[in-house]
């Protein structure tokens, strides 16, 4: 190959700055930086000033009193301080969330897929469910929901079936499954069970790919999968020993110097630096020779060397307790563990308790007794999964729609069965299209549960509000909430981005 | 070989009776009869719209026909599930668009259908797809997508993927017409090679000179109608009808 030698001179005839793209970029970024900080100090200096007049206080400080409130449910119907009730509400919020997501993914799906049928009464059926539920507002069909449920009779001896499901105006209730007491030697069991299961899986696909007959993989590993699991349910305490191990382990760390840890860290963590700012380099080296650095790339390589730094001022300087934190609380954790693994723990891994009427009108309250779905639970429920399925269902349809019919016909041209076809060629490519909208709408999902305060769910909105109005600390309810809501978007848009860059498409 | 020779010692692949389509109350074909031997290589030729894709489309059944049967290596093509199944999987086919399974590299493109339809060991489909890639002429393209190649990459891709079934039969439906002039070529090359190698194969292309030189015999279709078939020697120096004589005219 002939290399020609760039026009040099070209090259050194500097522009002005002002035309210089370098420049010009940077300039621009620290523009921006500066607007950003001098509009976040404009507003809250002004808050500060106007909270000041009109005698608002912030703080959080009530995060550690108590607010003398009672939760309608939740893991803490009584909390004891601020925060803890605000992280009731967060747990109430999280779970509808994700109960929420399952359900509308399925029950939206099945929704799409019957829109798509021949058969007309199903397609029928999906198109009276997708416009009728997407056309009538969230907020309404929460309230009509609540407003059925709590039509339902009073709780009696005789609701339900036999204490295994019981239907009433209090709810839905279920047995509540619980850990026992051989759990975690039942886990054991399973942790074998699972490497058994993908040797399993893998050697079945091996089958598969030198015979060309269906070997069914995913059967094979979930049935070696259950026969672990029922096995260890009956055998697991011969794992009692497992226990001494982990208390070992404990000893042994309690007995490590401080000194020793805190050089240990140090050491480790310009190890990493160092290694990672090698692989790097060379990952960016051409064939040719030295590495073009981008000024993004210069500045990778500088945040890992100052974290290195940071690592090795956090531990001696700033936090110097730091280690013999780590120290103690890991020995105590082998030491729970000991006790979770331990001889003795013989029970079942699971038990159940079932949902005991004690009388009418009242479950048992304070024994042990079994899951009930709340009223406002349900309605919330009800509502978001319904809402939210009929926009999945459109989400589906859409995606396999978009999937060009020539596909389809290629598929079929080869011989491929239907279902073969919708399995490889339709579904691939329909999901790609499909996941975007799809994370979109788990989004929205989990904003519209903030609607739970019409029917009085104690979800993070409702008992944040509460909170607020006895403790007067509105604006920092108010920022709890953006923060919380914001870590559940971003948590939600990483994994659905982790699927999109996997289902993407290359193209040239 | 000539169209009669072919005929008359070689059994019958394809054999349309009368054979009529339906777009709703628009007729897309209208009693086409045609039969055709192995090993024998028929250019369909025809204006826009006359039903070209239409008929070639019915004998793998991704349109089905109303009227009249049509017999592909001795099955009849019925409602029957199995039928068609079996059918399609002996039938190739390429398709102006090319129809590349965009979400899989090129390799798993070629060996896909082998795996699910024939149940073919994972090696041995690979084996065989390279050894295809090899003929057609890209073999090093294998671990690449679809959307990295060229067109006429991608259409012999295309043709790779079809013989990967061991179809006994390819059906062509304007292989070239989306490509480049520069690309046309290496498609037509390896149609060409296939053709000698004794396949049997239904073109439809606008490529006079394929036409000419590979083609045993020629239909030409207008209106759903079959007006005019024969060798190419006939029917490019002494067609018999006008509307024959007037497509020529305009074309060449
Ligand atoms: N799915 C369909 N629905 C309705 N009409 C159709 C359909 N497919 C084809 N047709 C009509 O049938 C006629 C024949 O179409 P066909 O695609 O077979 O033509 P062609 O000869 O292949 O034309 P071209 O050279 O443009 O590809 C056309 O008039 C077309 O409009
Ligand atoms: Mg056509």
């Amino acid at each position: 190959m002939i290399q020609e030698t760039p026009p040099q001179n070209y090259h050194h005839q500097k522009p002005p700055f002002y035309r210089d793209a370098i420049v010009v970029k940077w300039l621009f970024q620290l523009g921006a930086l500066a607007l950003v900080v001098f509009s976040l100090w404009f507003l809250a200096s002004q808050a500060r000033d106007n909270l000041a007049a009109r005698d608002i206080s912030t703080g959080f400080d009530f995060l550690s009193v108590d607010p003398g409130i009672n939760l309608s449910e939740g893991i803490d119907t009584r909390p004891a301080t601020g925060g803890r009730a605000l992280w009731v509400g967060m747990v109430n919020t999280i779970r509808l969330a994700t109960a929420g997501i399952l359900a509308a993914t399925i029950l939206g799906l099945l929704v799409g897929l019957a829109r798509l049928s021949n058969n007309w009464v199903v397609n029928k059926l999906g198109s009276v469910f997708v416009e009728t539920l997407r056309n009538i507002p969230l907020l309404v069909q929460i309230i009509l929901y609540g407003a059925i449920l709590a039509n339902l009779g009073d709780l009696s001896y005789d609701s339900g079936w036999d204490n295994w499901v019981i239907w009433s105006n209090k709810g839905l209730s279920i047995p509540r499954v619980f850990i026992a007491d051989g759990f975690y030697q039942w886990a054991i069991f399973m942790l074998i069970g699972s490497v058994a299961a993908r040797w399993a899986y893998k050697s079945r696909q091996r089958q598969h790919d030198e015979t060309g007959r269906d070997t069914y993989p995913w059967i094979a590993s979930l049935g070696v999968l259950g026969a672990f699991a029922v096995i260890g349910w009956f055998i697991h305490p011969i794992f009692g020993w497992v226990g001494g191990i982990f208390g070992a382990i404990g000893d042994g760390i309690s007995k490590i110097p401080e000194e020793v840890l805190q050089a240990a860290l140090s050491i480790i963590a310009v190890l990493l630096a160092g290694n990672w700012i090698r692989n790097f380099l060379r990952s960016r080296r051409t064939p040719g020779g030295s590495a073009q650095l981008t000024d993004d790339d210069k500045f990778r390589v500088i945040f890992s060397g100052v974290s290195a730094g940071l690592v090795i001022v956090v531990v001696y300087v700033v936090w110097p307790g730091l280690s013999s934190w780590m120290i103690n609380s890991s020995s105590d954790l082998f030491g729970v563990l000991d006790d979770k693994f331990g001889n003795g723990r013989s029970g079942g891994p699971f038990g159940a308790d079932r949902p005991e009427v004690i009388k009418t009108g009242m479950f048992e309250k304070y024994g042990p007794s079994g899951l009930t779905m709340s009223i406002g639970f349900a309605a919330v429920f009800f509502g978001v999964v319904f809402y939210t399925a009929a926009f999945i269902a459109e989400i589906v349809r859409g995606g396999i729609l978009a999937v060009p019919k020539g596909q389809i016909e290629a598929a079929n041209s080869l011989g491929m069965k239907r279902s073969a076809a919708l399995r490889t060629v339709i579904l691939p490519q329909a999901l790609r299209v499909m996941m975007p909208p799809l994370g979109n709408q788990y989004l929205n999902l989990t904003k519209n549960t903030s609607l739970a305060i019409a029917v009085g769910f104690s979800d993070l909105v409702q008992v944040g509000q509460t909170v607020g109005n006895q403790t007067g600390k509105n604006l920092s309810v108010f920022a709890i909430w953006m923060l919380f809501y914001l870590a559940c978007s971003l948590t939600i848009s990483v994994v659905v981005n982790f699927f999109n860059v996997r289902l993407r498409i290359v193209e040239r | 070989m000539s169209a009669e020779t072919a005929h008359t010692t070689r059994p019958d692949m394809i054999v349309c009776e009368n054979v009529d389509k339906w777009f709703g109350d628009f007729q897309a074909l209208k009693g086409v009869t045609a039969t055709i031997a192995e090993q024998e290589v028929v250019v369909v030729l025809g204006p826009s719209g006359s039903g070209k894709s239409t008929w070639i489309r019915c004998i793998n059944r991704l349109e089905a026909h109303e009227k009249g049967t049509i017999v592909v290596d001795g099955v009849e093509l019925t409602n029957d599930l199995r039928n068609i199944e079996k059918i399609r999987s002996e039938v190739g086919m390429v398709f102006q668009q090319f129809n590349l399974f965009p979400h899989i590299t090129v390799l798993d493109n070629v060996t896909l259908a082998p795996k699910w339809v024939r149940k073919m060991p994972k090696a041995e489909a690979e084996n065989k797809a390279k050894e295809l890639l090899e003929m057609v002429g890209i073999p090093e393209q294998a671990s690449k997508y679809p959307g990295q190649l060229s067109g006429g990459q991608q259409q012999r891709v295309a043709i790779a993927r079809a013989l990967a079934m061991e179809p006994r039969i390819m059906l062509f439906d304007e292989p070239t017409s989306a490509l480049d002039p520069e690309m046309i070529k290496e498609v037509l090359d390896v149609m060409r090679d296939l053709a000698l190698g004794g396949m049997t194969m239904m073109v439809v292309t606008h490529e006079m000179g394929f036409a000419r030189e590979v083609a045993d015999r020629i239909f030409f279709l207008e209106s759903g109608e079959i007006v005019e078939e024969g060798t190419p020697e006939h029917f490019f120096t002494n067609p018999t009808e006008d509307r024959t004589k007037l497509f020529l005219s305009q074309i060449l």
